[in-house]
């Protein structure tokens, strides 16, 4: 166990000197690696920028519970407790039939209205934001909360949910194809150079298996030259995220100050930034095994 | 060590390199393989390293019968064997050390113990002063004694050699059977392949003759 730790370590230290020593020999596929990586990444973070800006909107679908007239205290108290228990409900508001006709007074410089009135014609409310933004969703559980004993209706503006939900889950689904379509694309690229670094030491590999090494052996050095530059891909990736972060955002501030909104593209955080690495070097090193798998098989000593 | 038993080596196309050969080879023997070129000595020696596979017939190598391995396990087979070739199959892209290092890393040999032995190697082969050259600077003769350095490094039990003098003058190839024989003093089954029987005859071993895959009579 020792020496078999011992190989790796001297096989991924070996690997990682020739790409230091040799830089310009990979910097090619480095350069493609992390532009494939770069590419899904950049959308990423859009999309979850936007994400996080839409989450902060006042405007997120909200659903409005209307009670009857005839409701009293101890029918509130019965929904409001239902609320503060579902647990798809983020947050609600009550707003009495008091506060509503003194709320429209106000701000529709109704001034009086109230005097002119014998009875308040406004009914008790529920302002209720869900957690979820998914448009099914909502639906069912608007229908479920006119269900509610002494509730007359459950409203809710359904098409703007559904756009803001389509166009975050349509961000989603291309970063994912993308993130998909450019992994495929690591992959292969890496078992290309995988495949011609074979072939360019064929003499060697030989040689290697007429005395006697076996495949591990002759595969270990290529496995570790793919984990190397995955996870410097990965790096290159990840810096040429940052300079789009750093060079976007002062656009995009001053864009988004147009509409008094405060918006801004975010970089990786640690925990992406990780996953982003080991990702990329696990999918380089599945291209070299490709490679190797199938060219070693193909060098055999006469 | 080695044991053939009705052995039968055909190549796709149908030419027929051994014919129903057995033989017992035993350990710490030295054994001599005559003949002309295409008698089937290579054959013969690709046989018992596991680079070719009998068609018929069972090769037994230090009590493995290599027809029933797997190949991933046929690696493993030849590390405990050391083999000189004729074209010497050394690698030009690294020193003489590291060359005669290759086959202890493949074995895993810890790094400074591997750069004692590779030293050892080279002494005995009169080698130790060129280290560091590149193996494109040796002689004929000096890269032939390189392939044996790296040959016996890891101290094989089996020494196979396949023509290690057919292109060297004759005080070389002199040379190099008395360093195989200094290997056989210390009990190592040593094979060696020749087409120039006058080299074998002064040794006094069991000499095999091939002739077109079958014993000469």
């Amino acid at each position: 166990m020792k020496h078999y730790l011992y190989l790796n370590w001297q096989s991924a230290r070996q690997a990682l000197g020739k790409i230091v020593r040799q830089p310009f020999g990979s910097l090619l596929t480095l350069l493609m690696l992390s532009i494939a990586l770069a590419l899904p990444l950049s959308l990423y973070l859009s999309v979850s920028s936007i994400q996080e800006w839409a989450g902060r909107l006042t405007a997120t679908p909200q659903i409005t519970l209307f009670m009857e007239q005839s409701a009293e205290e101890a029918d509130l108290a019965a929904v409001s407790s239902t609320l503060t228990k579902h647990p798809r409900i983020q947050s609600f508001q009550f707003i009495g039939k008091k506060q509503a006709l003194s709320d429209l007074e106000k701000r529709n410089g109704l001034a009086g209205l109230s005097e002119g009135l014998t009875d308040n014609p406004l009914p008790d409310a529920f302002v209720v934001t869900p957690k979820t933004l998914e448009p099914h969703e909502l639906e069912m559980l608007q229908k479920e909360l006119s269900g509610l004993p002494m509730v007359e209706t459950a409203q809710f503006d359904a098409r703007w949910a559904k756009r803001l939900y389509g166009m975050v889950e349509m961000g989603k689904q291309l970063t994912w194809f993308l993130g998909a379509a450019l992994g495929i694309a690591l992959v292969l690229v890496t078992y290309n150079a995988v495949r011609m670094q074979i072939l360019a030491r064929r003499d060697e590999i030989e040689v290697a298996k007429l005395i006697g090494a076996p495949d591990s052996f002759i595969r270990r050095p290529f496995m570790y030259h793919a984990m190397w530059q995955g996870l410097l891909a990965g790096l290159a990736a990840w810096g040429l995220t940052s300079w789009l972060v750093v060079t976007a955002n002062p656009a995009i501030h001053e864009f988004a100050q147009l509409y008094n909104e405060a918006v801004s593209l975010r970089g990786l955080t640690p925990v992406e930034l990780a996953v982003v690495l080991a990702v990329s070097a696990l999918l380089a090193m599945l291209g070299a095994r490709l490679a190797s798998d199938h060219h070693l098989r193909q060098i055999q000593p006469r | 060590m080695i044991q053939f038993d009705q052995v039968t080596k055909r190549y796709p196309g149908g030419n027929e390199a051994l014919k129903n050969l057995s033989f017992t080879i035993d350990t710490g023997e030295m054994v001599f393989l005559a003949g002309h070129s295409g008698a089937g000595k290579s054959t013969l020696l690709k046989l018992v390293a596991g680079i070719e596979r009998a068609t018929s017939g069972s090769v037994i190598v230090s009590g493995q019968n290599l027809s029933k391995l797997r190949n991933s396990q046929i690696p493993y087979v030849r590390q405990h064997i050391g083999m000189v070739f004729q074209d010497h199959k050394l690698l030009f892209d690294r020193s003489v050390f590291d060359n005669v290092m290759l086959p202890l890393d493949i074995i895993g040999f810890d790094r400074r113990d591997a750069a004692r032995r590779v030293r050892a190697a080279l002494d005995k082969v009169g080698l130790l002063s060129k280290e560091k050259t590149m193996p494109i600077r040796l002689s004929g003769g000096e890269q032939q004694r390189l392939c044996i350095a790296r040959a016996v490094v890891h101290r094989p039990s089996l020494l196979l050699a396949d023509e290690p003098s057919a292109n060297l003058d004759r005080a070389y190839a002199l040379d190099i059977m008395e360093l195989f024989k200094s290997f056989h003093q210390v009990g190592v089954s040593v094979v060696i392949s020749a087409h120039d029987e006058t080299l074998m005859e002064d040794y006094g071993r069991r000499i095999i003759r091939l002739k077109e895959g079958q014993f000469a009579a």
